[in-house]
């Protein structure tokens, strides 16, 4: 093997004799430079595949031939390796992106950018303070020199401040290792880590010298506006250098020399990283300038790995892992969006939308910026658990919630920046993309694919069929030039062969009624809903791939046998459905309330998870039940995260415009089928409350209210809707509202009610969204005051809303009377009667509603420019005859699966439930039969039919635009329409509780959140000379708190 | 008292007073200029310090010439690596020195002025 | 003012830990473990009389290839920062310098390389070194510059000498690991007799090459500073 010290030789020889070159050809220079680098990079790959594959030993270079403490000797061990290799491939890939600037810039600078990567990687490997010290010099002279890479006016006074400040950093460095050596007699690390530096009078402010400069050179906040200012001036791949490489490289030189500190530096270094992590992303929130963001960011991550560094204890032996699936993640992810910051060329994050004709692009834009997020399935997702876990395994629930807050305000500012890089672009200007600048990016995206299924593999959690999914949604991705038509066979195939494997074979042998009804519901709904893709022309860029994720996610939830896998697949379903919605053409501030809304819940699950595994140790989700001591706290996290999903009134503002700007066909599938993954978690959670201590516990009351108020609110709001999307959305609030208060009755009838409202409501939800957006795709309008009479010229889709609205408002015969009428009867089984009123009113409001839908669209006259239209696409009508099908079925013999799922019930809550004779239900409050129902009803429309068929003889036809007034142009198109504003009565009476005081607060305080950021960080006022009094007063206020006093 | 008062002592209090006036220099004065000069005070007063901890009374330079006998050098002669080190040290503070006044020069070329506070361009 | 006031309490506050930083200072009574082994296995080992030498040049000759590296990337980048993009923009305006300085620096400036070179091949046995004597050099070549402003000395030989030395002090750390004990070791070619011209194996040759870098490095900040000069 080559040996670590030609990584140094061959490096500064290189270096050297490009002055030779100086003025011949630039390509010349510029290969050997590069051709050096590769070497480097490889002797670097070389170790790192010895220590990875064999028992490699760690190995020490001595210098001079003599043995340390005597003279300088590098160390390349495992760790090493790994980071060496990361900072030389930066530097190859850096190489490459840079490649216009360096030729231009000739020899000069190739050597400084060269000697830059020398100079980490002999920081990394050496084992002498003092080496360190001249070679840390090295490097950020060399950043200093690479900064006017571009002789912009600010990156030069940026560059002045990077100096000065790195000049007193280093000073502090200096003295710190000079009185080291007095006091301690050894430049050599090690001799230094044995020493008794700490207890000698005056050594241990050595310590504090050396480790607080260490603590500065890793940019903390708020001590770090010099930083800030060379991440926003410098062109964009040197902030990828600073991110990737040089913090990477801080934190390795923290690593090497915290032993000297001892355990008593653990905390605050730990205290640091949160001031950091916390700091810097809250202020990230108020950014617009792209790469200050990224700077932002990538402060706030290094914070991040301090926390994990001083927590190493805690950790155990999964601190490697944890550590380096998130350094390797954000080292990555980092570099690459500073690349593609580059390629765009814009300040303002506003302006990324350049990008948008560009697929390529916005795709490595996601994949780097949800790597940074720590959304599976990158490799930072996994690291993550492992580090909430074992934090919680040892009960540090404080840095959990820190941890947690902190990336949730990443979340913020990294979300809302990719909602603009999809933004309409009014603006034609074209983006030339040059080969050498993308490709850097394009690597490191591959990497970190290549990462997450090793660190997947790594962690142990996860079994190979895990990925079958991603497979083939990469795989869809990589034939995304097929046309539509082909891509939507393709998915309807994978999702039938899913369904096919999970529920044929694994849930009916199992009789696991709860998971075959809920894979129904996801599986082949999903599966029908496909079906109204065929109509869409063209090629639906990444929609498919999307698709697949998100019902491969809810089959995951199903298929979940650990908090983990089920963590998995919530995250995963989240982040796919939240990619479908953004797709949609105005859906990027919706969707982004609801990816917050998704990640908040989720971190409140994570919570809860880690909670239930500090109380019993493990991840099993049947563990859930076993929880007896923290048991409303496990309960109320995890509950949160679910009534997000399910919008219950609190967390609810996401829904409606979320499901109103999402295409026509995704619409369906996440307000029937994607909300359901919330009634699913709900139920696992519940049943394992139902288990031990429902009783005792009042969340099921809490929840209860929550359930009636949401049916009431989510009903009255969506009377009043002029948008046919968003009327229906409401109503899903409603309906959810119902689920939720049949749950938390934690009584047989009740969950009865529940389940069953839940296969009901996929039906005729999805019934009613495929029907309207089968109109909207022949009318192409979602106004309900621009419909009208639409009957006649759509009679399908007429039947499709009618038997849909009969079912949502729960009138007999259909299978919505059935639940009703349970519903009543556990009621008054439970004894919530206050709440129960409530929920009964809400019905009668659902009726307004659903009356609206079905006469303001259909009846009527018919607007003008309609009179030609042709009844909906057939691919439209198919799933929806299906689902028609369905509910006559459940309808006509609801005992089919109101009985197995009693059953089942049974087994949790042995309570009254249903007492089956024949085809006749009852209970102690009374009896009901569906059959004998419908075929009175049967028999009592045959005959109303019949008699107003024979009256229709004498219909007389209103004359078409009768009432519209005459040769009057109206000041608003919606009152042409005949039952415009047909509730203004109900909106006087009631109209208050649909005032929109949730939306109001939640906006406070997020537009809080911006002013105090404002206020805060006003405080980097761009004088370098402040920014140096920083760092002086840091270390003032640093020593003060470690030693409480000079 | 006097006993305090040895060379070493002088050259630590002197040190640490360099280092002192540096650092008011680079955090008061305004002008490009005197921030420069002030760090290379700061700079100056870490050396002071250096040498002035290698420094044993009543010995000589480590140099084994006729004034050293080679055989009890040890006993004669001050520690040489705080000298190998200020050496170091200077080389690479003369460095970051000329970095600093090449990156003056160039700030006043371009804006004509050595006012600290005319360099806001950056913030927040 | 005030903010005036508040960085003084802040330095009484760095004051205060400096203070605290020497609380422990004694005063060395005697060499440290490793000192001592410098002092008394120095002339054995390296062959060099002068001490520090034999420490700054092989037993942390790592550091100090690092130290001719941030010279040598302080000169880089000045010039790359001070190069003149458009030469033919602004006639410069430079003063004629005074008869007794242009005298004195015909006689001065040979006297000074020479000196210059002196202290760096002698480094092992006196005073001095590479980076001293590199420094005198450029000196007199800074006297020469202000002596005789219009005088034109290319960057191409200063680039040439110091790639050179340069490479050179790169293949005698490699020389060390192939023919002694490892990076820098100066026992490559045999150590000579104590005290004499040629001795010290290679730390004379590495001192000559950083003697010529350091030197030609000054020599290149200071032109570049130079040709930036509009009055003079």
């Amino acid at each position: 093997m080559v040996g670590p010290i030609y990584i140094i030789a061959i490096s500064l020889g290189t270096a050297f004799s490009l002055g030779f070159f100086k003025k011949a050809n630039r390509n010349i220079s510029f290969g050997l430079m590069f051709f050096a680098m590769a070497f480097v990079t490889f002797i670097s790959g070389q170790w790192l595949y010895a220590f990875l594959s064999h028992q490699q030993e760690t190995i020490q270079i001595f210098t001079a031939g003599f043995k340390p403490p005597f003279s300088i000797s590098l160390q390349m061990g495992f760790h090493e390796a790994v980071f060496l290799t990361m900072i030389n491939v930066l530097g190859l890939l850096s190489a490459i992106y840079l490649f216009d600037h360096l030729k231009e810039k000739g020899a000069n600078m190739m050597m400084v950018f060269m000697l830059l990567f020398m100079g980490l990687n002999v920081v990394v490997m050496t084992r002498d303070i003092f080496n360190l010290f001249v070679f840390l010099e090295i490097s950020s002279i060399t950043l200093v020199g690479l900064i006017i890479l571009e002789k912009k006016q600010d990156a030069i006074s940026s560059g002045f401040k990077y100096l000065i400040a790195s000049g007193i950093i280093s000073q502090i460095l200096l003295i710190g290792i000079i009185a080291a050596y007095y006091y301690g007699g050894s430049l050599f690390i090690n001799d230094m880590v044995d020493s008794n530096l700490l207890f000698v009078k005056g050594g241990s402010v050595a310590v504090f010298l050396i480790l607080i400069a260490v603590v500065l050179e890793l940019k903390p906040f708020p001590a770090n506006g010099w930083a800030l200012d060379v991440y926003q001036s410098a062109t964009p791949g040197i902030g990828a250098i600073v991110s990737g490489a040089v913090a990477t490289t801080s934190l390795f030189i923290l690593y090497k020399l915290l032993p000297i500190g001892g355990d008593a530096w653990l905390l605050p270094i730990g205290i640091t990283g949160v001031i950091s992590f916390l700091g810097s992303n809250f202020l990230g929130i108020n950014q617009k300038n792209a790469n200050r963001i990224l700077g932002y960011s990538s402060i706030g991550q290094v914070g991040l790995l301090m926390i994990i560094m001083s927590l190493s204890k805690d950790l155990g032996d999964k601190f490697e892992f944890v550590f380096f699936s998130i350094l390797i993640s954000h080292y990555l992810a980092k570099a690459g969006l500073f690349w593609i910051s580059g390629i765009i060329n814009k300040d303002e994050i506003g302006q990324w939308n350049i990008i948008k004709n560009k697929p390529g692009l916005i795709v490595l834009t996601g994949v780097f910026m949800l790597t940074l997020l720590g959304l599976p399935p990158f490799p930072s997702f996994y690291g993550k658990w492992e580090l909430i876990m074992n934090l919680a395994h040892s009960g540090n629930f404080t840095w959990i919630a820190i941890i947690l807050l902190g990336s949730f305000f990443e979340a913020i500012y990294l979300l809302r920046w990719f909602g603009k890089t999809l933004m309409n672009n009014e603006n034609s200007e074209e983006l030339i993309v040059k080969f050498h600048k993308i490709f850097p990016a394009v690597i490191s995206s591959f990497l970190i694919l290549m990462f997450s299924f090793l660190t997947a593999r790594w962690s142990g959690l996860m079994s190979v069929k895990y990925f079958i999914p991603f497979a083939i949604a990469l795989l869809l991705f990589a034939l995304d030039f097929l046309p539509v038509f082909i891509k939507n066979i393709m998915a309807i195939a994978t999702v039938s062969w899913y369904s096919y494997v999970l529920i044929y074979q694994t849930y009916i042998p199992e009789n696991d009624i709860l998971r075959i009804i809920f894979g129904f519901i996801f599986l082949i709904g999903a599966i029908l809903l496909l079906f109204p893709g065929f109509t869409f022309k063209g090629k639906r860029r990444g929609f498919y791939p999307l698709v697949i994720l998100m019902f491969s996610g809810l089959a995951g939830l199903i298929e979940a046998r650990t908090t983990f896998q089920f963590f998995f697949a919530w995250e995963m379903m989240t982040l796919a459905s939240y990619l479908l919605i953004i797709r949609g053409k105005n859906a990027k501030k919706t969707s982004f309330s609801y990816i917050l809304f998704s990640m908040a819940g989720a971190f409140m699950m994570f919570i809860g998870f880690g909670l239930a595994y500090f109380e019993t140790g493990s991840i099993s989700l049947n563990a859930l039940a076993d929880v007896l001591i923290y048991a409303n706290w496990v309960y109320i996290l995890v509950a949160v995260g679910f009534l997000v999903k399910i919008a219950s009134l609190g967390v609810h503002i996401w829904l409606p415009d979320s499901y109103t700007e999402a295409d026509d066909d995704v619409t369906p599938m996440i307000s029937s089928i994607l909300v359901k993954s919330g009634v699913f978690g709900l139920i696992i959670l519940m049943l394992s409350m139902s288990l031990k201590n429902a009783a005792s516990s009042n969340i099921p009351y809490i929840l209860g209210w929550i359930g009636a108020l949401s049916a009431l609110i989510g009903n009255m709001l969506a009377i009043y809707q002029e948008d046919v999307k968003k009327l229906v959305a409401y109503s899903s609030i409603g309906i959810m509202g119902y689920i939720l208060f049949g749950l938390s009755m934690m009584s047989h009838l009740g969950w009865l009610t529940a389940i069953s409202y839940s296969i009901v409501h996929f039906l005729y939800k999805a019934l009613l969204f495929l029907a309207v957006a089968g109109i909207i795709y022949r009318t192409k309008t979602r106004n309900i005051y621009e419909m009208g009479g639409l009957i006649k010229r759509m009679p399908l889709s007429f039947i499709s809303v009618l038997i849909g609205i009969i079912t949502l408002a729960g009138m007999p015969p259909l299978v919505g009377f059935a639940g009703k009428w349970m519903f009543y009867n556990a009621v008054i089984l439970k004894g919530w009667y206050f709440q129960g009123a409530i929920v009964f009113f809400s019905g009668i409001v659902a009726f307004l509603y659903c009356f609206k839908l079905i006469h303001n669209i259909f009846l009527g006259p018919i607007k003008d420019n309609h009179r030609k239209l042709k009844e909906t696409s057939v691919w439209w009508l198919i799933p929806q005859f299906v689902l028609i099908i369905g509910i006559m079925i459940i309808s006509v013999y609801p005992k089919i699966i109101l009985e197995p799922i009693g059953l089942y019930l049974s087994m949790y809550f042995p309570g009254e439930g249903l007492v089956w004779a024949g085809t006749t239900a009852s209970t102690s409050l009374g009896y009901w039969d569906a059959t004998q129902i419908m075929m009175v009803f049967a028999g009592m429309f045959g005959v109303i039919f019949i008699i107003l068929f024979l009256m229709s003889r004498k219909v007389q036809v209103v004359e078409q635009f009768n009432i519209v007034f005459q040769a009057e142009r109206p000041e608003r198109p919606e009152t042409t329409h005949y039952a415009h504003n047909m509730y203004a009565p109900y909106n006087k009476a009631l109209g208050f509780l649909a005032a929109p005081f949730i939306t109001n607060s939640w906006e406070f305080i997020y537009e809080s959140f911006h002013a105090i950021g404002d206020q805060i960080r006003k405080f980097y006022t761009g004088n370098g000379q402040t920014y140096a009094l920083h760092i002086v007063m840091y270390v003032v206020a640093f020593y003060l708190f470690i030693n409480g006093g000079f | 008292m006097m006993e305090k008062l040895n060379i070493q002592n002088i050259g630590l209090t002197v040190g640490i007073l360099v280092i002192l006036v540096g650092l008011w220099g680079l955090l008061t004065q305004k002008n490009l200029i005197k921030i420069v000069i002030g760090f290379a005070l700061f700079d100056t007063g870490t050396h002071i310090l250096m040498v002035s901890i290698g420094y044993i009374k009543y010995r000589t330079a480590p140099i084994l010439d006729e004034a050293v006998d080679i055989r009890n050098a040890a006993k004669l002669v001050v520690d040489p690596i705080p000298q190998a080190l200020v050496l170091t040290a200077i080389v690479i503070g003369l460095g970051i020195t000329a970095l600093m006044l090449s990156y003056v020069l160039k700030m006043y070329q371009n804006k004509k002025s050595l006012e600290i506070n005319n360099y806001k361009d950056l913030k927040w | 003012m005030v903010k005036n006031a508040f960085i003084f309490l802040i330095l009484i506050g760095v004051a205060m830990i400096l203070v605290n930083l020497f609380a422990g200072f004694t005063g060395n009574v005697d060499l440290g473990q490793i000192a001592n082994h410098y002092v008394a296995n120095g002339p054995a080992e390296v062959g060099s009389a002068n001490i520090v030498t034999a420490v700054v040049v092989t037993y942390r000759g790592f550091d100090t290839l690092g130290e001719v590296t941030i010279l040598f990337l302080s000169a880089a980048i000045v010039g790359f920062f001070l190069k003149i993009e458009n030469t033919d923009n602004t006639e410069r305006n430079l003063k004629y310098t005074s008869e007794i300085l242009n005298t004195a620096s015909q006689v001065l400036v040979p006297i000074m390389i020479l000196f210059g070179v002196y202290v760096f091949i002698n480094g092992h046995l006196s005073p001095g070194g590479g980076f001293q004597g590199g420094a005198i050099i450029a000196s007199g070549l800074v006297l020469m510059f202000i002596a005789q402003p219009k005088k034109e000395i290319g960057h191409k030989l200063i680039n040439i000498i110091e790639s050179i030395s340069g490479v050179g002090f790169v293949l005698m750390g490699l020389a060390g690991v192939l023919f002694a004990g490892g990076f820098l070791d100066n026992n490559v070619i045999g150590l000579g007799k104590f005290g004499t011209l040629f001795s010290a194996g290679a730390i004379p040759i590495i001192y000559i090459f950083v003697g010529l870098k350091v030197g030609s490095e000054l020599t290149g900040i200071a032109l570049s500073l130079k040709e930036n000069q509009n009055e003079a």
